[in-house]
């Protein structure tokens, strides 16, 4: 017990920053007894990347993937939370879509990434695989938050004599805001994968996807992983922001039970 | 407000809970009725059915106006919102221009000696503080009846004995019809104009009596108090 009260007195960000460093070392060392086609060395990934920061086409990919994913993150958030709302107060409305997100859930992304290749043009592909997917994760987020409004803050709106407006601003939504927050976030690192998916099977003329299909054909794995790096960086990025917006947006520390006592 | 052959009960996995059995009384305007009964009788019930939240099997309340106030045992305060706004929202309607809202909110803020906290969240006061929140509340939103859940129980009685002042002050200065259920009797003689005794379920009146003493000149040791304190004593100990 000892030693692991000693271990947990470390800095967390330094133990982050150490596992880090020992995982790139890993690849590093692997790098040494395999050909490049097969594992580049880190320092070679990096350089590549670098480099695709002075080409124009590089930043033209970036913005049309980053565009891409919002625009599907945006549709799936309105969409998720109407849902959800509905679903969360009605049980009927439930019952409704529950086989659907069922099938969504259970649904593999590339399945209904090559049914919408079928159906739509390539540059709705990304987009609408994205929203499917993302969507119902919102849903069953805001359906939970739905039913965890505090029924005693319900009764003292109702003796208050809430005007419809008033209940949904001061009692349902910033009761499903943590939810909405909590949802939002899976929602967003789901969206960029599966939206870079697709761009890897449809192959539209800028994107992060198109980039690693091209990459890969033509065997420039060190390219691959850049492009990885990419993706990655864009997702880690995009958490950064929520966690920056949720602290915006609750000024309150929301304790348990604070309404009560 | 007035309770016309009220019936109620709950479905409980021990069989059928009867709260109300053919339940009548009748209590006076602009006056506090403290409703005092065992734990359990049906006094939250009651008020509920007033309020509106869950419906009687039979019977119900009449002369309940349209505008209520409720002190709940807990604040109830929206913990996403400041102290001030917490008020302000309940009179947004009543007081549609809000340079005049906000003078509202800071007349009863320091009725309430909150008056330097508007601006902050609930959850950054003590518990007291809180139920003072609430009391501010209950009074600058223009209702005609109030409702009352033993808002002072959860405290200490030290706190709980300057919360009741500090209700008693307030409600001397805008007297409206007060229904305030509890169990504690010292709370009941400190505050009441008229006790009605309950007895335990299905809940009848076992008797009511009238306090005819100011508020503001009640003491406990008050012979008079006393006297009404014992026979409230026997007639709840006689039915245990």
């Amino acid at each position: 017990m000892k030693g692991f009260t000693g271990f947990a007195r470390i800095p967390k960000w330094t133990v982050v920053l150490l596992s880090s460093a020992v995982l790139i070392g890993i690849w590093w060392i692997a790098s040494f007894f395999v050909s490049d086609i097969i594992l580049p060395p880190p320092g070679r990934v990096l350089s590549d990347f670098t480099q695709f920061l002075a080409q124009r086409s590089f930043w033209l990919s970036l913005q049309a993937t980053f565009f891409r994913g919002i625009e599907s993150f945006l549709i799936s958030l309105i969409i998720g939370t109407a849902v959800g709302i509905a679903s969360g107060s009605i049980a009927a409305v439930e019952a409704l879509f529950r086989p659907l997100l069922s099938v969504i859930k259970a649904t593999p992304v590339l399945a209904v990434i090559l049914l919408a290749f079928i159906w739509f043009q390539t540059g709705t592909v990304p987009i609408f695989a994205a929203v499917l997917m993302a969507f119902p994760v919102v849903t069953q987020n805001v359906m939970i938050g739905v039913k965890e409004i505090p029924k005693e803050l319900v009764e003292m709106g109702k003796v208050y004599r809430f005007s419809p407006k008033q209940q949904f601003f001061h009692i349902t939504l910033p009761s499903i805001t943590p939810f909405l927050i909590s949802g939002g976030r899976s929602a967003l690192g789901l969206t960029w994968k599966v939206v870079v998916a697709a761009e890897v099977l449809t192959v539209p003329r800028h994107g992060i996807g198109s980039g690693l299909q091209f990459a890969q054909i033509n065997l420039e794995t060190s390219r691959v992983l850049a492009w990885t790096l990419t993706a990655i960086l864009l997702s880690a990025l995009s958490e950064l922001l929520f966690d920056l917006l949720s602290r915006l947006i609750q000024p309150y520390k929301r304790k348990r039970g604070a309404h009560g006592s | 407000m007035e309770v016309k052959r009220l019936y109620k009960h709950f479905d409980s996995p021990a069989g059928a809970l009867e709260v109300f059995r053919d339940f009548s009384l009748k209590l006076p305007d602009k006056k506090i009725s403290v409703i005092l009964g065992p734990s359990g009788c049906g006094k939250t019930t009651l008020l509920n059915i007033a309020a509106g939240f869950i419906p009687p099997d039979a019977g119900g309340i009449k002369q309940v106006p349209r505008r209520l106030s409720y002190l709940f045992q807990e604040p109830r305060l929206l913990p996403w919102r400041t102290v001030a706004r917490n008020i302000s929202i309940v009179i947004e309607r009543h007081i549609p221009d809000k340079q005049k809202r906000s003078e509202a909110v800071s007349r009863y803020l320091e009725l309430v000696g909150l008056d330097s906290f508007g601006g902050h969240y609930p959850h950054e006061l003590s518990g007291g503080m809180r139920q003072r929140a609430s009391i501010a509340r209950a009074f600058a939103c223009p209702s005609e009846m109030l409702l009352m859940d033993e808002p002072f129980q959860a405290l200490d009685l030290d706190l709980r004995l300057s919360l009741v002042g500090t209700f008693t002050r307030l409600w001397e200065e805008e007297p409206k019809t007060t229904v305030f259920v509890t169990h504690d009797i010292q709370e009941a003689l400190m505050i009441a104009d008229v006790i009605t005794v309950l007895s335990r379920r299905p809940a009848q009146v076992l008797d009511s009596f009238t306090v005819d003493i100011p508020r503001s000149e009640r003491s406990l040791d008050d012979p008079a108090l006393t006297s009404v304190e014992q026979q409230v004593v026997s007639l709840l100990l006689k039915r245990e």
